[in-house]
């Protein structure tokens, strides 16, 4: 992306000052908020409580649950993935797979890592995965979604293109809800860093109602979804 | 404890068994009932339609009325809700502000007076029916009544109180909505009554006046056999120990 | 288009609608279905606390938002750009339009592919880019069924579609798109996937509305189920978003809020499939993000509203839950607003951006049930907006008839004697109509009354004298 450019600002911005009859290039300064219903959601449950709501909240969104350990997971993976179908799996760049103990599971002639060196390939491939794989950054007890920082490595595609997503959800990274996600960026902002491109919130497979309010799973994104929990601490 | 009267336009020119019993019953509560002789329209008719002027002179002439009383009690949701938007109303009338913050302070709707404040609920009334009670819109939702009237009905005996299906809808009133919008305030009558019918009533309790003047109104048009009475005509019926 | 649906008055529009049965019947049952999955996403899920306590602070994050507008959008553009993103200021429909037409067509672009957005329908952004030659695809389910409809208008803010039945949605998939499956919902949405799927991946431009933007970061938040909006903003080399002005929020943290109120008010999710937060980043090496970024901001009549008594109108999430609750929507049902934005917030907002000579009857469309004021998650008070469009409109444009009747109110009510004379006079006026103790036809106002009811007799005793009566007896 090439430097950015701003057009029309200060016509539009000072009609809007006059319009409020305030004046421009103050602060706004934060109010402390009065109302924060959102900090008490989950407060003071267990890793265990938010793992065991996370995984009911998923279920409600029609994704299948795993749960397994460390030991057992390349196992619990490599039965997902046939559970599903097979076939041509892409993988998100993750050097935590490593960590996991899944490069093996990874190196077995159907599945793509992602690969920015060969381009809109990728995207061919994807576009024709029966799976798609990656870790998940966060999980949100609340409503059982999986958060994804994309970037060049861990590509939008992999949760999107294939007919199924599966996530690996370490434990650990399981929070009560959004709240403790957005702190979390807002902070890296507050600290200057830039934002990943794409902050996905994505929570099941993909869905529509709007034909007679009937809900049908998977439209243009994944048609099935899979959340396998792992225990990492 | 002193009860000062609004009886509300509607009930004075239309409906006035249902006022005799309003204040047979809270005499019964040992109320001294008064009928403050300045009372008007509260004036939301005007203020509804952006009159807002003409709804100031309403609102001031009530204040004047009302504003020397304890307890100001009326039976309708709605004109109460109305009292309660005073404040508002004259919020840059000076004094009037103030004058208009009290009088809406001690102003409550007929159930929810007997209920909050007497603290009543068993008004000895017997009344062997099946009825459905028709929760108003600005009695539940801007006086934020949900409760009273159907505490006082429980205790009613002999009435079967039913569900009234999509009970939380407008029933089409709405002052001068039914005659602006006449075609879709037919809908939502009809709408209305088609529910009342499936809850298999025979009676229709309101607390309102304005939107028993629409559901009867259209169920007489109709023909249909469904009586609608005033909840005070209800309590008010065969009264245990009453002379 | 744009805007506005349709050229008949509004009385017309209505009595098309009243005859419409199947959708007034769609629109009872999506109200009716909503209602409980709403309640249960709301004050019913006991595990996100008081929802009283989250509507109160939508309200009080919305207030200082837009209390602060100025200064919010300045930081949003600034940061925005300061990544490599192309910020337009856009006072008009006409500009924006025109700014989106000089991107296409530096981009040479001919497909452009599109996420549900009311705010491009208000600018008629679609009808804009094919005057130049683009092919534009409506990728949201409910819009595209819309589109291949010969462009049909919405009739919901956030289902589109919703006035159609499955079987009229296969009959129009057939004759436009050669389908031959049956009216399944789950067929229909298969075929729907298979028909846009490519065209996502041709697609020279991706543009989308906003749900929120964020101002701290220059982020553009996007709330989806089908997945849809994820395609549209991944693939193509452009992404132009348009957004609202009053559409952000200050910092992630309240954005957090607004997801909540706006998934869960909305269609009784806890959370929406997707939320999406895409910021432009200036060293883009991803192989499926864009490579421009354009934010069109627009103001189009929206700044009507700042500093006066409509200025909370504006806090609007663009959720429907008033919609949802609305029981004249319930019957008339979207397209008789002859506003693409319809229900309680299309009555109040339809006027703000396009004047009382266009939507002047809107805010009389309404009973003032506040069902839409109980419903809404930031708390805007719409019935009391509907009352003062309506002070407006009488002291602005009038109606004589009427404000000769309220002149003889104001001076009925503002004295007890006339008021007193005027309920004793109330049977010598009335009885000549009165035929078996009620009333069933009349001039004026009560001939539109009783063309739908009856209107009571008025009583034969003075209330007055009864309960004075009853004092002096007792005395």
């Amino acid at each position: 992306m090439t430097a950015g450019t701003i057009h029309n600002k200060d016509q539009f911005l000072n009609k809007i000052t006059s319009q409020l009859g305030s004046e421009r290039n103050r602060q706004a300064g934060l109010p402390e908020w009065q109302h924060r219903p959102q900090l008490d959601v989950f407060s003071g449950a267990s890793v265990n409580e938010l793992a065991a709501a996370f995984k009911k909240n998923s279920l409600e969104k029609s994704t299948f649950v795993v749960n397994t350990d460390r030991t057992n997971l390349a196992e619990a993976l490599q039965e997902v993935i046939k559970k599903y179908g097979g076939g041509q799996v892409v993988a998100s760049k993750d050097s935590r797979f490593g960590e996991f103990g899944l490069d093996a599971v990874l190196d077995n002639g159907e599945t793509h890592i992602w690969d920015i060196n060969r381009g809109l390939e990728n995207i061919e491939i994807a576009k024709k995965a029966n799976i798609g794989l990656f870790i998940s950054d966060a999980a949100l007890a609340e409503s059982g979604t999986i958060v994804q920082f994309n970037d060049k490595d861990i590509a939008r595609s992999i949760s999107l293109l294939p007919t199924v997503y599966v996530a690996i959800v370490p434990k650990s990274t399981i929070v009560p809800r959004m709240t403790q996600v957005v702190q979390a960026v807002h902070q890296s902002v507050e600290e200057g860093n830039n934002l990943a491109t794409c902050i996905n919130f994505i929570s099941g497979p993909s869905n529509s109602a709007d034909i007679e309010m009937n809900i049908v799973i998977g439209v243009h994104g994944p048609v099935e979804a899979v959340h396998v929990i792992v225990e990492d601490l | 404890m002193k009860v000062s009267l609004f009886i509300t336009c509607l009930s004075e020119m239309f409906y006035q068994n249902a006022a005799k019993d309003v204040v047979e019953v809270l005499e019964r509560l040992d109320c001294e009932v008064d009928f403050p002789k300045g009372q008007i329209c509260c004036g939301q008719p005007a203020y509804n339609s952006g009159y807002r002027k003409d709804a100031k002179k309403a609102a001031k002439q009530m204040i004047a009325s009302f504003e020397a009383s304890e307890y100001i009690v009326t039976p309708s949701g709605s004109c109460a809700a109305m009292f309660k938007e005073y404040p508002q109303l004259l919020k840059d009338e000076g004094e009037w502000h103030e004058r208009a913050k009290k009088v809406a302070d001690k102003t409550y709707e007929f159930t929810q007076f007997i209920v909050n404040i007497l603290k009543v609920e068993d008004l000895g009334a017997t009344y062997p029916a099946k009825a459905t009670y028709h929760t108003s819109c600005h009695m539940t939702r801007l006086l934020h009544e949900k409760e009273a009237p159907f505490r006082l009905l429980k205790n009613v005996r002999g009435l079967e109180l039913l569900p009234l299906q999509n009970n939380y809808d407008c029933c089409g009133f709405g002052g001068t909505f039914a005659v602006k919008m006449a075609p879709i305030s037919e809908q939502m009558v009809d709408e209305k009554i088609r529910h009342i019918e499936e809850s298999t009533a025979n009676v229709l309790i309101a607390a309102d006046n304005g939107c028993m003047m629409n559901i009867k109104g259209r169920i007489d048009r109709k023909g249909k056999a469904i009586e609608v009475k005033h909840i005070a005509q209800i309590l008010n019926t065969r009264v245990e120990g009453r002379v | 288009m744009a805007m506005k649906i349709g050229e008949k008055p509004f009385f017309d529009r209505v009595d098309d609608a009243l005859e419409d049965g199947f959708m007034r019947n769609a629109m009872a049952k999506a109200q009716d279905g909503l209602r409980g999955r709403k309640l249960n996403a709301t004050v019913g899920d006991e595990q996100i606390g008081d929802w009283e306590e989250w509507r109160s602070a939508g309200e009080e994050i919305r207030r200082h938002t837009l209390e602060n507008l100025d200064f919010y959008l300045d930081q949003l553009s600034e940061n925005f750009a300061r990544q490599g993103g192309h910020v337009y200021f856009a006072e008009t429909a006409e500009d924006a339009t025109r700014y989106i037409q000089e991107v296409a067509k530096k981009k040479n672009a001919k497909k452009i592919t599109k996420a549900k957005s009311m705010v491009t329908e208000e600018i008629g952004l679609n009808e804009a880019l094919e005057e130049i030659g683009c092919e534009v695809y409506e990728t949201d389910l409910a819009e595209y069924i819309l589109q291949i409809d010969d462009h049909d208008r919405p009739s919901h803010i956030v289902v589109p579609s919703l006035h159609k039945n499955k079987e009229q949605i296969r009959d129009t998939f057939r004759d436009k798109a050669n389908y031959t499956g049956t009216s399944e919902p789950r067929e229909l949405t298969a075929f729907a996937r298979s028909q846009l799927r490519e065209t996502f991946m041709e697609a020279d431009i991706g543009v989308t509305g906003c749900n929120f933007a964020v101002a701290e970061s220059g982020t553009i938040s996007l709330v989806t189920n089908e997945g849809n909006a994820n395609m549209v903003t991944t693939f193509p080399e452009t992404q132009i978003t348009v957004m609202g002005m009053e559409r952000l929020v200050p910092t992630w943290n309240e954005l957090d809020v607004m997801i909540n109120l706006l998934s869960r008010s909305a269609v009784g999710q806890k959370i929406t499939t997707y939320v999406t937060n895409l910021t432009p980043q200036l060293e883009e090496d991803s192989i499926d993000a864009p490579k421009e970024f354009h934010l069109v901001i627009l103001d189009a009549g929206r700044s009507n509203a700042l500093g006066t008594e409509f200025q909370s109108a504006l806090h609007c999430i663009r959720c429907a839950a008033c919609v949802n609750v609305c029981p004249v929507y319930r019957h008339i049902g979207g397209h008789a607003y002859g506003s693409i934005y319809q229900g309680p917030i299309g009555a109040v907002l339809s006027p703000i951006l396009g004047g009382y000579e266009e939507y002047g009857e809107l805010p009389y469309a309404s009973s003032l049930c506040a069902a839409c004021t109980e419903a809404c998650p930031v708390k805007i008070p719409l019935h009391e907006h509907l009352i003062k469009h309506r002070e407006n409109y009488v002291e602005k444009i009038g109606m004589t008839g009427e404000k000769m009747a309220m002149k003889t109110f104001g001076i009925g009510v503002s004295s007890p004697a006339l008021f007193k004379l005027a309920v004793k006079g109330m049977p010598a006026v009335l009885g000549p109509l009165v035929k078996d103790n009620s009333i069933t036809s009349g001039p004026g106002p009560m001939k539109l009354w009783t063309s739908v009811r009856k209107f009571p007799a008025p009583g034969k005793d003075n209330f007055r004298n009864w309960f004075n009566d009853r004092a002096k007896g007792r005395e």
